[in-house]
């Protein structure tokens, strides 16, 4: 299980997040919405360890890190077993998406080709997997970036806003690909602005705003919200989609 | 009265000669320039206090004096007040090989300022080690970057290689000059230079569109 407990950051003096605790657990998918600025992204970011809290606690299964750190305590790196794919996805310019998806593997001389093959289907990226990353689209830049996350076998994996720019086509692809994710045992963590998705995609759902956790609980909340704020925002959403 | 060509013709060992000279010089400023630039430049952008400010500050003062200046300077009083004597072959080593590695710190340290953080960071949660991180993104990312500019400069290095034979090295310029001290045809002969010269520089400007073409595509995402 991945967890945090009682997470602080501050930006310059502007606290982003203000005790958050999360759990992300093996084999279930938890949605992550709120309006913009409410501290989502820090919040993957901290839990990726690409960021360190300045207080609380994170858990990922048997390591334990208490922030801030003691002055000779250093994190296990959690990566790839914690992956995460960024809103700007960060395809390595230099590489074919192939080569792209491949790196992380080739470093470590592990062969996954054909699995590779298998994404490659279902993805349907056959026409641009040997294109470089500006040679292809919004959307199949994103495809290209879950799959080499995918291609890594996190045991927990945060995507940020990975729905932003794909049809509702390749969001069913992305959905039901997430859900054999999901009975595969991996813990996901989505942030997403389409509330359709998370209704169909979530075992659990957070509702974050101003960086706090304002409601969490399965998906009747997106249905039944109690706090005020969430209700005013999925009003919004609707009226608005 | 001699032709461009029969100038070339008749005098072609002593251009030859004056050529090579050139080009060995050259040769080595390259070498030592791309080397210590990349390495300084690294290190500048490493230690902005202890590296990277001094080396601002040395290229701003290069950016300022004559190249002719410098040689002067280095050759005349230098050696004087220093009592030692060296050949105008190293000081021109010396003097240029600053100038290269300066300009190629300026241009690795820029690039690697403006490098966007964000593929390091792709590169760290796929689980890439600081040295493969290196090695296969920022590496060849920077390498492309700083081709064209690199390529630039060492064109400029062989152009300005031509001051050497203000302080007595005979280098293709000097034996130009010595010629035309003999047979007095200075458009012919200088016309010469200019072939030879070209003959250099477009195999190497060849080489920079080459290079431009095969690595330094358009990378930027629409």
């Amino acid at each position: 299980m991945l967890t945090s407990k009682s997470i602080t950051k501050k930006y310059q003096g502007i606290e982003i997040l203000r005790g958050i605790d999360v759990s992300i657990e093996p084999g279930k998918i938890t949605t992550l919405i709120g309006p913009s600025g409410a501290g989502k992204t820090t919040l993957l970011r901290v839990l990726s360890f690409l960021e360190q809290p300045d207080s609380g606690e994170i858990s990922i299964d048997s390591n334990k890190y208490k922030f801030p750190l003691k002055s000779n305590e250093l994190i296990n790196p959690p990566w790839p077993n914690v992956s995460i794919v960024f809103q700007q996805l960060f395809l390595w310019p230099h590489l074919t998406i192939r080569e792209n998806i491949l790196l992380p593997l080739r470093v470590k001389n592990i062969n996954r080709d054909a699995e590779l093959n298998k994404f490659i289907d279902m993805f349907n990226m056959a026409d641009f997997i040997d294109n470089y990353p500006n040679q292809a689209s919004i959307g199949q830049r994103q495809r290209a970036a879950i799959v080499r996350a995918l291609m890594l076998h996190p045991t927990y994996l945060l995507l940020d806003e990975i729905t932003s720019s794909l049809d509702v086509e390749q969001v069913d692809i992305i959905l039901s690909h997430l859900n054999a994710v999901r009975d595969s045992g991996v813990g996901i963590l989505i942030v997403t602005h389409l509330i359709n998705f998370a209704e169909k995609v979530s075992d659990n759902i957070i509702f974050m705003d101003s960086g706090q956790i304002l409601e969490k609980g399965g998906k009747e909340i997106l249905e039944n919200p109690t706090h005020p704020r969430v209700k005013k925002f999925l009003s919004i959403v609707k009226s608005v989609s | 009265m001699l032709s461009t060509f029969e100038i070339i013709f008749r005098y072609k060992e002593a251009l030859l000669k004056g050529l090579s000279v050139t080009l060995e010089l050259c040769a080595i400023i390259w070498v030592i320039g791309i080397v210590l630039g990349i390495v300084f430049g690294y290190l500048g952008y490493k230690f902005k206090n202890g590296v990277g400010s001094p080396l601002k500050i040395i290229s701003f003062v290069l950016a300022g004096i004559p190249i002719l200046v410098l040689l002067f300077w280095f050759y005349y009083p230098a050696q004087t007040i220093l009592q030692v004597n060296i050949a105008p072959f190293l000081v021109t080593i010396f003097v240029l090989s600053i100038i290269n590695i300066v300009a190629v710190a300026d241009l690795t340290r820029n690039a690697l300022s403006n490098f966007p953080k964000e593929y390091v960071l792709a590169a760290k949660v796929c689980g890439l080690s600081p040295k493969d991180t290196f090695l296969r993104i920022e590496f060849p990312i920077v390498l492309r970057q700083i081709l064209p500019g690199l390529l630039n400069i060492q064109v400029y290095i062989l152009q300005i290689s031509i001051f050497a034979s203000l302080i007595s090295v005979e280098e293709i310029f000097r034996v130009a000059q010595q010629i035309n001290s003999q047979i007095y045809q200075p458009v012919e002969i200088y016309s010469s230079l200019a072939i030879f010269f070209l003959i250099v520089c477009l195999p190497l400007n060849g080489l920079a569109m080459w290079l431009k073409y095969k690595f330094t595509r358009d990378i930027s995402e629409k």
